[in-house]
């Protein structure tokens, strides 16, 4: 089977998680039920075979262009959140995650593959860059996700009459610790991708730092990052001030994404 | 079978379901009067403002249901023509049900109130203290207990649910109490069950804090100290009956910024106090959640909407619960064994005559039918202890292993 054919089957199982989460928002309170969790396995294993698949077809690692990149952004965050769950029970977090994973499928199905054969993308630092950079993006993603899940919870509780999120939504306290968690694994994760491109970038062109758009505001949100794990880390700094610098790093995170993706149509060092 | 004999708000004026309430002092005596006066052969009492309920186990329904609702009027010296309007009769299937929809406070007056679940639970604790409570009723009570009663209304109940919404986990938290009325008490009380450490503050009179802090096994502190005290808190309850604020919100922002580095870590204000004890304008501190009264009531109209909309979920959780409970006292039941064994044991016996006729030759009507009686009087004789003993001993109920076991011994 071509690759595009495994992710409109994983479209659909996504399809079923998403719908199925947001369903039993609306009617119940446990959110994920052993259904869900298995359409998304499914799903999962599917939306990996057509990576596999991908990569043959492509003729190198599958993550430059918009088809390719949305999906292995949809297929990390998807891991993240199973490795997350497994972790921590904590179901709302699927509130979020269902919804961006289908939608970056469906971009991914409805966009076309890119092509090309410049020789750059042969680099055997491409699946290692792509990999540890998508992870990272995951894994902030994860910690934008909670710092969301955290200010609306913090709502909930200041409006003295909370409404249906108030019961589905974790404790402040899980909110933060997990947010501080995604966040510390995420840095690591885009500090090895910022050095790993850079190793690219000089072994292709013969320099670390070419200083166009895309690097600066990837060093932009790495030094954020920096900012919000010391904060953590040396006065304990939590709660709301670092929900909402999560949620803003995270922002300056797809900023870079979009800027790459869209704009330029190639990934990081390709040009 | 399960016999269930009571009275609810649903069916009878509240002077009637207090002349026939259950004092607590009473209710081992009653449970063991209960056993004997109704011939039962389990028995357990649920007696709250809202409902008297007998349940009990018994083979014969209808003599049980009629000897429980006597009882129940002699406990009380009520004539029973008189009570007899006002109550209700449930057997198996049924009784279960109730049973269940009762500790999931789909009964209740206030649908979802949560005391119900501790009452139930008490009742059952108080059947088993006093030995009247065996296999069957102790299946209805397992089943009962799991996973009913979440949500909550009462007030303090509705302070321990959002601390658990901010914190997560209790376990060493810090509360401190401010003033040592019953409300606090009530409350805290809650926090330590879930694992938090209680300080209490007392004013003048010292001792009464001295005494709560004990019942709570925490320590008191004097009242001067409310600072240091509130800077290492996590949760405060204040009920003074003060006439005016006793924490500013000077001394709320001087608790956030004596946490050091830390003061980020969320403060959740309980006031329980009229007129109020904590500066109201506090509650636009960052991190800061103060709840006084009038907010803990309308979380617990919120939690209360929000368990009416679950009720359908609950109903469907009951239905569940009432068919599993049904299979499992039907597995236990020794009709089937007693019918297998005597089938087995009639087949045997015929089997045997057919073989043995070969050696007799033909026999007359009157030898046959002789040949017959002998062979059944032995097979009779052999299972009448069994049948007997088995269905003694059924009445207490088997366990699922004991069934096996006897199956196990009788070739079955």
């Amino acid at each position: 089977m071509p690759s595009h054919v495994y992710l409109l089957f994983t479209l659909a199982f996504y399809a079923v998680g998403a719908l199925h989460v947001l369903l039993q928002a609306l009617t119940r309170r446990k959110l994920l039920t052993s259904w869900t969790v298995t359409a998304t396995l499914i799903g999962f294993a599917l939306h990996t075979a057509s990576l596999a698949q991908r990569w043959t077809e492509a003729g190198h690692f599958p993550a430059v262009g918009l088809h390719d990149v949305s999906s292995f952004l949809g297929w990390a965050i998807v891991l993240v959140f199973l490795m997350t769950y497994t972790r921590t029970r904590v179901e709302a977090l699927g509130l979020v995650v269902y919804p961006v994973a289908f939608a970056l499928v469906l971009v991914s199905n409805m966009t076309p593959a890119a092509e090309s054969d410049d020789p750059i993308l042969k680099s055997f630092f491409l699946p290692i860059h792509a990999t540890l950079a998508f992870l990272g993006y995951a894994a902030l993603f994860v910690a934008f996700a909670m710092g969301l899940l955290y200010l609306v919870q913090e709502r909930e509780l200041k409006s003295r009459s909370p409404r249906r999120l108030y019961y589905i939504l974790p404790s402040l306290e899980r909110c933060d610790s997990i947010g501080g968690r995604s966040v510390e694994v995420g840095f690591g994760f885009l500090t090895l991708a910022i050095v790993t491109g850079m190793l690219w970038s000089y072994r292709a062109r013969g320099v670390y730092w070419t200083g166009d758009a895309k690097e600066w505001t990837a060093i932009i949100a790495w030094v954020l990052y920096v900012v919000l794990v010391l904060a953590r880390h040396r006065t304990g700094w939590g709660g709301r001030r670092a929900a909402l610098l999560g949620i803003v790093g995270f922002a300056a995170v797809v900023l870079t994404f979009v800027w790459v993706t869209v704009a330029s149509g190639v990934a990081s060092a390709a040009r | 079978m399960i016999v269930l004999v009571g009275l609810s708000h649903r069916t009878s004026p509240l002077p009637v379901r207090e002349s026939l309430a259950f004092a607590k002092e009473r209710l081992a005596e009653a449970l063991q009067r209960m056993r004997q006066e109704a011939a039962v052969s389990e028995a357990m009492i649920l007696s709250t403002c809202n409902r008297v309920e007998l349940y009990a186990r018994s083979d014969e329904t209808t003599g049980s249901g009629t000897r429980l609702e006597e009882f129940l009027c002699a406990f009380h010296g009520r004539p029973l023509p008189e009570i007899a309007p006002y109550l209700y009769r449930l057997t198996g299937a049924d009784a279960v049900r109730h049973a269940f929809r009762v500790a999931a406070s789909l009964e209740s007056m206030v649908i979802g109130e949560p005391q119900i679940l501790g009452q139930v639970k008490e009742a059952y604790q108080t059947a088993q203290d006093a030995g009247t409570l065996g296999s069957a009723l102790n299946a209805l009570r397992n089943r009962t207990e799991t996973g009913i009663g979440e949500n909550a209304v009462s007030v303090s109940y509705v302070a321990v649910e959002l601390a658990r919404k901010i914190f997560g986990e209790l376990r060493d938290k810090n509360v401190l109490l401010v003033g040592a009325g019953k409300m606090s008490l009530l409350a805290a009380r809650h926090l330590v069950r879930s694992g938090a450490r209680a300080t209490v503050l007392g004013g003048r009179t010292f001792e009464k804090a001295e005494e709560l802090a004990a019942a709570l096994g925490g320590r008191a502190a004097p009242l001067e100290s409310l600072r240091s005290e509130l800077a290492a808190a996590d949760i405060v309850i204040s009920g003074t009956g003060a006439p005016g604020i006793v924490i500013r919100r000077e001394d709320v922002e001087h608790a956030r910024a004596a946490r050091g580095g830390r003061y980020q870590r969320p403060l959740f204000l309980i006031d329980i106090a009229v007129p109020r004890d904590i500066d109201p304008t506090a509650r636009r501190l960052e991190g800061i959640f103060l709840y006084d009264l009038d907010d803990l009531r309308s979380v617990a109209e919120a939690n209360l909407r929000e368990r009416q909309r679950e009720a359908a979920a609950a109903e469907a959780l009951v239905d569940r619960e009432v068919r599993e409970f049904l299979e499992w006292q039907k597995s236990l039941d020794v009709v089937p064994i007693l019918i297998e064994l005597r089938e087995r044991a009639d087949e045997i016996r015929r089997r045997e005559i057919e073989r043995a006729r070969k050696h007799l030759g033909t026999l007359t009507p009157e030898q046959e039918a002789a040949l017959d009686a002998a062979t059944s009087a032995i097979v009779n004789k052999l299972l009448h202890p069994p049948t007997v003993h088995l269905k003694e001993i059924a009445r207490n109920g088997f366990a699922p292993e004991q069934v096996a076991l006897i199956r196990k011994l009788l070739g079955l």
